[in-house]
């Protein structure tokens, strides 16, 4: 939930999906069930193999969350894929996928309205918080954990943060990512470079 | 459809959904072209301002000189990723300094089209707002309100989305055919001469202007490189895409240029087309099939002018979105909004360009028609001229470094032969530049404009040089685009 970006109305659509995209292996990556491995032809992610449980697939060791299970699923099953493909792939359903997650979670409420269907939150200061914490933290320069230090990565990487920071210190913003594991740098990287081609793109 | 609903293994089959096919590219091509916007602007004013009958015989050559570069373009796209533009594949193929230096002319060149569009949209909705509503605007209230349109369209990242472009597309084409046959049913007194076709027609003093004046009409073309990865098969889908393109345009430029000698006789032609410039094909096809088809027609013309200047409007920003990405140009043209997507710093520095140049011509008063359409239209077509001689020069030395593979023909015998030709052509557009621009043979833009191309290559090598010394990061990614995020070789 924390990589939620604001999204919606706020971030163009296609850039909320990679934005969401990248969130979903953010999450699978802090969790450490994926990491990253240089290849030609681009970078790969590749299932961490867990010591502990001897059967394969992961099902059921990847934690209660069935949507990360999903994602991992399918980075056990076609591992050949490169962090570009996987992001392309992952966003076109991302939001739909994240918007289910969080009304099972209790955390947004199916809305019928006029203009079509829509998710609210539940509870607004629930849903305001994650970029609250940020602003007071960036304001007050406080070294973040990572999954914040991965969520300000991704709303600069998807070019939201002009809207929803309240101030962009760009010294204070390098410092976050470069503490951050060289795996999440990359995601990083890899989505800022996937929300460019998402522009340049003529569709 | 949901994440959870798709079995394993359904990675490359669900991203193969929306890749594009054939026909797909070839519309986003040939929109680019605007078809309409060629027959009626740049054909009437090539036969106007050169005073050469031989524009039927120039659009056929130039079809198949750009055919020959094209074999080798489309091979280099399956080696080059990213293969977003010119700039990427003379970066690679002749140096990350040679590929600044084609940024910065494409960046002149497509910003002269599309600014030069801005002096023709008068002449092709005035008539109209005069025939229904009685008034007779400014040529410059008509081009800023155009200007507004592509700005504000620019800004919300409104692509002409492919339906309407196809169906307006595919109206154009209709109208330009139709308008052919009408042409052909209704020859002058000199009937079905040959003569635009004749090689003497065009081996005239004028030649090289002509060709640098057509060339502009297929400035579009070569984004078809663009869509190697999402296409279905780019091996395939792309080349085919941009043969089928060319021989489209070619082939319509040539009959349709050419219907316009036989309906008004090619001893005429040119004299008509001083004395009625753009409106000459619609006032024919008012005479031949009445005055709603030359409404339909004038009314076409307006929405391909409008298609023109928003694809070129489009193309600019993303450009300089793309270096702004590299760090090349500062970083704040990377950015994008947030709400739409678009490259909005590219976009408004393009509006800003537009803006300038339609102020000083109203200013000064200068006739929209030929020092802004011809003059700025044709400056830009040199300059797509010299960024298709770089290119293909880069092609060749690309695969002299990289040998082996693809076959001779791909990578040696057709990049050197587009090469040579291209050159030949560039040469001769620039003896005859005077011609080119529309001045006087004296005036001094005729040297001024080329060393402002000059002026661009010198200042964007010693950038590229500059970056070097100084700033080595930025340096390695010039010519990737957006990937510069990540570096080129990882």
């Amino acid at each position: 939930m924390h990589y939620d970006i604001t999204g919606r109305t706020r971030l163009h659509a296609p850039l909320t999906g990679i934005g969401l995209a990248a969130a979903l292996l953010g999450e699978l990556m802090l969790a450490d069930r994926i990491t990253m491995r240089a290849a030609p032809g681009g970078t790969r992610l590749e299932p961490v193999q867990e010591p502990s449980s001897e059967e394969s697939e992961g099902a059921g060791t990847s934690g209660r969350d069935p949507l990360a299970r999903v994602v991992l699923a399918h980075i056990v099953a076609e591992p050949s894929h490169t962090v570009r493909t996987w992001l392309r792939f992952l966003a076109r359903t991302a939001r739909a996928d994240v918007a289910s997650r969080m009304t099972a979670d209790g955390l947004l409420r199916p809305h019928r309205g006029l203009l079509g269907s829509r998710h609210l939150p539940v509870d607004t200061n629930q849903a305001a918080w994650p970029v609250g914490r940020l602003n007071i933290a960036v304001r007050r320069r406080e070294p973040l954990g990572a999954r914040d230090r991965v969520l300000l990565g991704l709303l600069n990487a998807t070019g939201v943060a002009r809207l929803v920071l309240w101030e962009r210190n760009t010294t204070y913003l390098a410092g976050a990512v470069e503490g951050l594991a060289p795996r999440l740098q990359e995601l990083l990287a890899q989505t800022e470079a996937a929300v460019g081609d998402a522009v340049i793109s003529r569709r | 459809m949901s994440l959870t609903e798709q079995r394993t293994g359904a990675v490359t089959a669900a991203l193969a959904e929306d890749r594009l096919g054939v026909p797909s590219v070839v519309f986003f091509v040939i929109s680019a072209a605007a078809p309409l916007t060629v027959v009626a602007g740049v054909v009437s004013t090539a036969y106007a301002v050169t005073g050469v009958v031989g524009v039927p015989l120039a659009f056929v050559l130039l079809g198949a000189i750009l055919a020959v570069f094209a074999v080798g373009y489309v091979t280099m796209a399956r080696h080059v990723v990213n293969a977003g533009a010119f700039y990427a594949y003379t970066a690679r193929g002749l140096g990350r300094p040679a590929g600044v230096a084609t940024a910065w002319v494409a960046l002149l060149a497509y910003n002269a089209v599309q600014v030069g569009l801005y002096g023709v949209i008068a002449s092709a909705a005035t008539p109209l707002l005069t025939d229904w509503f009685g008034v007779t605007p400014d040529w410059w209230a008509v081009a800023l309100a155009a200007w507004l349109l592509t700005g504000a369209l620019g800004l919300m990242r409104v692509d002409v989305n492919g339906k309407v472009l196809a169906v307006l597309l595919l109206a154009e084409i209709a109208v330009v055919v139709v308008f052919d046959l009408a042409g052909l049913a209704h020859p002058a007194a000199s009937g079905y001469s040959p003569e635009a076709f004749a090689p003497s027609s065009l081996l005239v003093p004028g030649m090289g202007a002509v060709i640098a004046v057509c060339v502009a009409a297929f400035a579009g073309f070569e984004s078809s490189v663009v869509f190697s990865e999402e296409t279905k098969d780019p091996r395939r889908t792309v080349p085919i895409a941009t043969y089928i393109a060319l021989a489209v345009i070619s082939g319509l430029y040539a009959i349709s240029s050419w219907t316009v000698t036989v309906a008004v006789g090619s001893d005429k032609v040119v004299e008509a087309s001083r004395a009625q410039g753009p409106g000459l094909i619609f006032e024919l096809a008012g005479r031949h099939l009445g005055t709603t088809a030359a409404t339909v027609g004038s009314v076409l013309f307006v929405t391909s002018i409008l298609a023109a200047m928003i694809a070129f409007h489009n193309t600019i920003s993303r450009y300089i979105f793309a270096l702004g990405r590299e760090r090349v140009l500062p970083s704040i043209f990377g950015r994008t909004s947030p709400p739409t997507g678009a490259p909005v710093s590219g976009s408004v520095a393009q509006s800003v360009t537009g803006l300038v140049v339609i102020v000083i011509y109203a200013v000064s008063g200068l006739d929209p028609l030929v020092h802004l359409f011809f003059t700025v239209g044709s400056f830009g077509g040199f300059g797509v001229l010299l960024l298709l001689a770089g290119t293909s020069v880069a092609v060749l030395f690309f695969f002299t470094r990289e040998p082996g593979l693809e076959n001779a023909w791909r990578t040696r015998i057709a990049p050197g032969l587009a090469s040579v030709l291209l050159l030949i052509v560039l040469g001769l557009a620039l003896v005859n530049f005077d011609t080119v621009l529309g001045v006087e043979p004296g005036s001094p833009l005729r040297w001024i404009l080329p060393a402002v191309y000059l002026a661009a290559i010198v200042f964007g090598v010693a950038w590229g040089l500059t970056l070097r010394a100084t700033r080595p990061r930025v340096y390695a990614n010039i010519g990737l685009g957006a990937q510069a995020a990540i570096g080129g070789d990882k």
